[in-house]
């Protein structure tokens, strides 16, 4: 009896030391993260502009129902959807032949790697900019290259055929290499012996690759897209730095709709109560990708 | 069914590490062969290279006659069961069973009919449909077992299958494969650094030391006349028992003059160590060979003066390890109901029958005629 009354006061002891550790972590995700979207959510409720600031007129979900009713939302939000399916599928099919090849690579492992690993370092405005330069009609490196195989011009951010391609394109370049690690690291990851018992088998790489790589490497993959699909979803720099959405609305993806939303039409609470909508639909995709990965 | 038979094979790794040297040897269609020998003496590596998972650096591989040093490990229809099983963790036993069958494109009910079959024999039914992730140790080695044998291969090569079981599993386990190896008459080649098993389950034994053979024959045979040293120390615990001696020839006799001992050695083993006479050489005593009492020694009973340094009591058996006047350490196996105690003086009586001689330059046995 003596014991276990020792041995729970020993728990709650330790237990408490461990409150005492996280609460500075708690106390500033509380001011960073929680305070902001308490705010949002409670001004999403109300009528409040930043011509009248102010919490005097309550709507309920009002802003909701507009937000729903909004065409120009809906169209955002339909351009990101396309815009996070094409820009995941296609960084994950050249992430992971990518990563497939590196793992095989012997020599110059590393030099690969540090080369790759470049975009990702840079900061994605600078990134907007240096492809703009690159990519402007007249000025660009890109039209001139085409040029000299009598090609183009190309009005690679005027087009509104064009742009949203280019927009994909640009953001692959900086975020494959994402994909490309984790996924070698998955796969370097993977026990060897499966392989040389498929070989035994009769499997052909390709086989091998079907039955035991994919499989294998399904929560390294399930992962990657997660994180993957709910950055693509945020997109908001390269937009602004690159097309401001444009031409047009072509581009115009959800974060930067709000944006503008909220500091160019001036209506913070229909725009807290979209980021509020994005807010569900980033949880509610992580939510299904978690149970998925956890019933592996 | 197939015999198998490698011709000078060598293996050199890129960095130029040599794994196997110059290795001949043949394999019977249906025999049991052991390869036996410390880690790192490129047992595994053969095994690997008959498999296809490795190269041949050179020499040649033949299987059934044919060379097959190019031939992909698939179409060799050879099944290796490995160390660690590497099942295919996220397939079902079925599925892991099927696999090979399924890739072979074996018709759905001929590879349910076989996995029955194999499931029963094994005693596995009752996992089909698990993970090998919820199995244990023994489990997944019948597993990686019955997924070798639902294929009908030419030959089975085992990697150290029981090394990852428990002892009281892995002697199970073992009476299981020879039993297996009784009813299929296939090829197989099992490597092991054990040498119970290697003494138990093969009909011969390879013995391999540095990449190179150094001793193939039946396990008694090798046990009986140990090539070397190497073999002589390696097989059977304790191991023989090796003392620098010298071979003299007295008015009364051969004798054997080691450090605090001397032995006389019987008269018809003259001939055969006539080449050695009045030279240095080393002599091996088994452990079984040296008695607690002079009767149990035979007709040439030779006494060795020692001090009991420890007693090891086994139950059916005491291993005592002692030491000789001369400092020379002797083991020896004797009755259960043993008189020693420990730093006493004993004198153990040595069966000169079953002495073994070995050159010392070369660690050679000195080949000689059995009395029994």
């Amino acid at each position: 009896m003596g014991a276990v009354a020792a041995r729970s006061a020993i728990e709650r002891e330790d237990r408490r030391f461990g409150w005492m550790l996280m609460m500075p972590g708690i106390a500033l995700l509380a001011a960073v993260i929680g305070f902001p979207v308490i705010w949002a959510l409670n001004t999403s409720l109300f009528d409040y502009t930043l011509i009248m600031p102010g919490y005097d007129n309550f709507v309920g979900a009002d802003n909701y129902a507009r937000a729903f009713n909004d065409g120009e939302f809906i169209h955002a939000a339909k351009v990101t959807f396309f815009f996070v399916v094409a820009v995941v599928l296609i960084e994950f099919a050249i992430g992971f032949l990518v990563a497939l090849m590196l793992n095989d690579t012997q020599r110059g492992k590393n030099i690969y790697y540090l080369i790759l690993l470049c975009p990702l370092l840079m900061n994605p405005v600078v990134v907007g900019l240096i492809w703009r330069m690159f990519l402007h009609p007249t000025l660009g490196i890109v039209n001139y290259l085409l040029s000299t195989v009598s090609l183009g011009p190309v009005n690679w951010l005027g087009d509104a055929g064009i742009a949203f391609w280019t927009v994909v394109m640009v953001d692959i370049w900086h975020q494959v290499s994402f994909m490309i690690v984790l996924l070698l690291a998955g796969l370097s990851a993977l026990p060897k012996e499966p392989y040389e018992a498929a070989r035994v088998d009769g499997a052909s790489a390709l086989q091998s690759f079907w039955h035991i790589t994919l499989p294998l490497m399904r929560p390294v993959i399930v992962v990657t897209l997660l994180i993957r699909v709910i950055f693509a979803i945020k997109t908001y720099d390269i937009i602004y730095i690159m097309t401001r959405g444009g031409p047009g609305v072509a581009t115009d993806l959800v974060s930067y709709f709000i944006y503008r939303r909220a500091f160019v039409g001036l209506d913070l609470g229909e725009a807290c109560a979209m980021a509020g909508i994005l807010l569900v639909t980033v949880i509610a995709i992580t939510a299904y990708l978690h149970r998925s990965m956890r019933a592996l | 069914m197939a015999s198998i038979e490698l011709r000078s094979v060598s293996k050199i790794y890129d960095n130029g590490a040599r794994a196997v040297h110059n290795v001949s040897l043949e394999i019977a269609d249906g025999e049991f062969m052991i390869f036996l020998g410390p880690s790192g003496c490129g047992k595994s590596t053969t095994l690997r290279m008959i498999a296809g998972l490795e190269t041949i650096s050179s020499g040649d591989l033949l299987i059934d006659g044919a060379r097959v040093n190019d031939v992909d490990p698939a179409r060799r229809d050879i099944a290796i069961v490995f160390q660690n099983y590497a099942l295919y963790p996220h397939m079902s036993v079925r599925d892991n069973m099927a696999f090979g069958l399924k890739l072979r494109t074996v018709p759905a009910q001929e590879i349910a009919r076989r996995i029955d079959e194999i499931a029963e024999m094994l005693d596995v039914t009752h996992l089909l449909d698990r993970r090998p992730s919820q199995l244990s140790g023994g489990q997944r080695q019948r597993v990686a077992l019955g997924r070798a044998l639902v294929r009908e291969p030419r030959a089975f090569l085992l990697d150290e299958p029981l090394s990852n079981l428990d002892a009281k599993l892995r002697a199970v386990m073992r009476t299981e494969l020879i039993k297996l190896h009784r009813r299929l008459r296939t090829t197989m080649i099992h490597v092991t650094h054990d040498q119970v098993e290697a003494m138990t389950m093969g009909q011969r034994i390879c013995i391999m030391r540095d990449g190179e053979i150094v001793q193939v024959g039946a396990p008694l045979d090798v046990y009986r006349d140990p090539a070397d040293t190497f073999v002589a120390s390696f097989l059977a615990t304790p191991p023989m028992n090796l003392v620098p001696a010298r071979l003299e020839r007295r008015q009364d006799g051969l004798r054997l003059r080691a450090p605090g001992f001397e032995i006389a050695v019987p008269d018809s083993f003259g001939s055969a160590y006539a080449s050695h006479m009045e030279m240095e050489v080393i002599l091996g005593i088994r452990p079984e060979d040296l008695h607690e009492r002079e009767a149990d020694a035979g007709p040439n009973a030779q006494p060795i003066p020692v001090s009991i340094e420890t007693i090891e009591s086994l139950g059916p058996e005491t291993i005592l390890t002692t030491k000789t006047a001369g400092g020379s350490d002797l083991s020896a196996r004797v009755a259960d109901r043993s008189r020693a105690s420990v730093g006493a003086g004993q004198t153990l009586h040595f069966d000169a029958r079953h002495l073994h001689l070995f050159d010392k330059e070369t660690t050679k046995l000195l080949p000689r005629e059995h009395i029994l």
